[in-house]
């Protein structure tokens, strides 16, 4: 299933962050959006995920349009997002946290709780026993296998990142959206977390879009990179032409290095 | 210390708070759903009960059906479901103290109607004598002890709801989302349906415990249900550990305990009316000082420290090729709760 854009906007009062964006994120493959700060990647994101659905245009997932439905039901059909600030379910342990990202709708119910020997208990009960086993294998995968029992707020922040993977692999997306997955991890790390993102998604053919501001991350990491600046699309392609258009060291880096 | 039907009585009274504290844990504790209108939905419960049931040909007869106490006290807990929703409806658009102080106005409202809606009620008047259940089968005297086992026995009962909603996947999906609910709908979760459920299950509770306040008071006016109720339950929740499955009952019988237990020790008169504030100030002080996530913590609950008893493990080391994204990210400070 592609995710279609097609004349997305979104205005903040007089503040137009996406002003007409129009983009085909593929099913397979990593997806970059760069941009610099304020040229509205996550303002994007969130009309995308239902957080601030957009005042023009349609986002269409597979053959449904999606933009406008809420952000649970968006989550539902298989876009699954991150947040830049990897924060977690606070006082959840890992296991706790990676279990509710896969707990049915209808076992998150008074009913569901006490649905003892019915037939829906009885799938509940089934349901988390596969989901405890699929938790342990993600969990081992991404090296969060010892800290299975930790707090998330006891994690250190590179360890609530992969938590961050974990949970939403565990929600078993369709497509995966990245918000900023480099942000605060150190130069010579952004190698090792490439790796991981394009395993993960490789490994289980998911299609991810990743906004970032880091170009060399995404350089290394995308197939397809779609520049932003001012709410518009600047530029798209794989990404050696990106780097070579002189546009987009425009944008980011300035006149005077663009006529270099 | 010396009359027994005295610590009976605080006994009694201590577990019906411990009650509607388990209740308040479950949405509050849980649900994140800051709830200041416990006394409402009480009164709610209260009223449908002794109207359902009362026999009194001065009322209006359309809504009194005179119902035996078996059949009006579980419609009456199920009518305060459907208060619990006319209010959870537009409230839970609302969230944090916005929320807190809609549910109070709603508390306070549903009190005005008591008084308001006389020819049901009775107003200010309300009601007195009320009947009781195996009122017959013991002399006065002793009732207070079968009172006493009545309400032990719905402590036990309510004690296994709420330890089942909080060992479900339920109570794990309403805690994650009362931690970062951006993040729950992120994934998926049904967010403001499920508080909504979670809102009316708890009005349903309440309005199940509210005839057994009624037995212990023997009476009702509106008067009954100040908000005064509401902070109590909240104290012992506090005190006893919000987000433990035990600490409502922990919580409710050190509060009524310390606080009842004083009538015992001679005070000079012109204290008396000050002396219990003061105690339920200086419990929350001391606890709150001492033990800040109250005497049994939710920490100690869930997750890692119940299955390794109460210890902290120290945190393991991380390996493997993770271990670098790790280490140059540093140390993380605590997590600022976002939602």
């Amino acid at each position: 299933m592609e995710l279609v854009l097609d004349g997305v906007r979104k205005a903040f009062g007089g503040v137009v962050a996406v002003a007409d964006v129009s983009a085909t994120i593929p099913q397979d493959g990593i997806t970059a959006l760069i941009g610099p700060n304020g040229a509205g990647k996550t303002t994007l994101f969130n009309a995308i995920t239902g957080f601030d659905p957009p005042d023009q245009g349609t986002i269409t997932f597979g053959e449904r349009r999606i933009d406008g439905l809420p952000p649970w039901r968006v989550a539902e059909l298989g876009l699954i997002r991150t947040f830049q600030t990897p924060v977690g379910f606070t006082t959840l342990t890992v296991r706790e946290s990676m279990l509710a990202a896969a707990t049915p709708w209808f076992m998150e119910t008074p009913r569901g709780a006490f649905a003892f020997r019915s037939g829906l208990g009885r799938t509940g009960r089934r349901l988390e026993q596969e989901a405890e086993i699929r938790a342990g294998e993600i969990a081992a995968e991404l090296g969060l296998g010892d800290l299975l029992d930790m707090r998330t707020d006891e994690l250190s922040a590179g360890d609530r990142k992969l938590l961050e993977f974990a949970r939403q692999l565990m929600a078993e997306p369709k497509m995966l959206l990245l918000d900023e997955p480099a942000a605060a991890v150190a130069p010579a790390n952004i190698d090792k977390l490439s790796q991981l993102v394009r395993r993960l998604c490789d490994d289980r053919g998911l299609g991810s879009l990743i906004i970032d501001h880091n170009l060399s991350f995404l350089m290394k990491i995308a197939d397809e990179v779609h520049v932003l600046d001012q709410g518009v699309l600047i530029a798209s392609g794989p990404p050696e032409q990106i780097a070579a258009d002189p546009e987009v060291m425009r944008v980011y880096l300035g006149e005077q290095a663009a006529k270099q | 210390m010396t009359n027994p039907v005295f610590w009976v009585g605080v006994l009694t009274l201590a577990l019906i708070y411990a009650n509607l504290a388990m209740v308040l844990n479950v949405e509050s504790g849980w649900g994140g759903m800051w709830d200041l209108g416990i006394a409402g939905l009480l009164a709610s419960g209260a009223y449908f009960y002794v109207i359902l049931g009362v026999d009194d040909p001065e009322l209006d007869t359309r809504f009194v059906p005179g119902l035996p106490m078996w059949l009006a006290w579980p419609l009456a807990a199920l009518l305060t479901g459907l208060v619990a929703l006319a209010i959870a409806l537009p409230s839970l658009r609302l969230r944090r103290e916005y929320f807190l102080i809609t549910t109070l106005a709603f508390a306070e409202i549903i009190r005005q109607i008591a008084v308001i809606q006389a020819d049901l009620t009775r107003g200010t008047v309300g009601f007195s004598s009320l009947d009781r259940p195996f009122d017959t089968l013991v002399e006065a005297r002793s009732y207070n002890y079968v009172l006493l086992g009545v309400v032990a026995f719905a402590t036990l009962v309510m004690y296994a709801i709420t330890r089942r909603i909080g060992l479900s996947s339920y109570g794990r999906t309403l805690r994650a989302a009362r931690d970062n609910e951006a993040l729950a709908l992120a994934l998926g979760k049904r967010v403001n349906r499920m508080r909504i459920k979670t809102f009316v299950l708890a009005g349903v509770l309440i309005g199940a415990v509210a005839p057994l306040y009624l037995f212990y008071i023997r009476a009702i006016t509106p008067q009954l249900f100040a908000p005064g109720i509401t902070f109590t339950v909240w104290t012992a929740l506090v005190i006893g550990g919000l987000g433990s499955i035990r600490g409502g009952v922990v919580g409710a019988v050190v509060l009524i305990v310390f606080t009842q237990g004083v009538r015992l020790i001679e005070i000079d008169p012109q204290y008396v009316s000050s002396i219990e504030p003061f105690l339920v100030g200086l419990l929350l002080v001391l606890v709150l000082r001492f033990r800040p996530d109250g005497l049994i913590s939710e920490r100690s609950t869930f997750g890692a420290a119940r299955l390794r008893g109460r210890g902290r493990a120290p945190a393991p080391a991380t390996t493997g090729a993770v271990a670098a994204v790790n280490s140059a990210s540093g140390p993380a400070g605590p997590a600022a709760p976002t939602a």
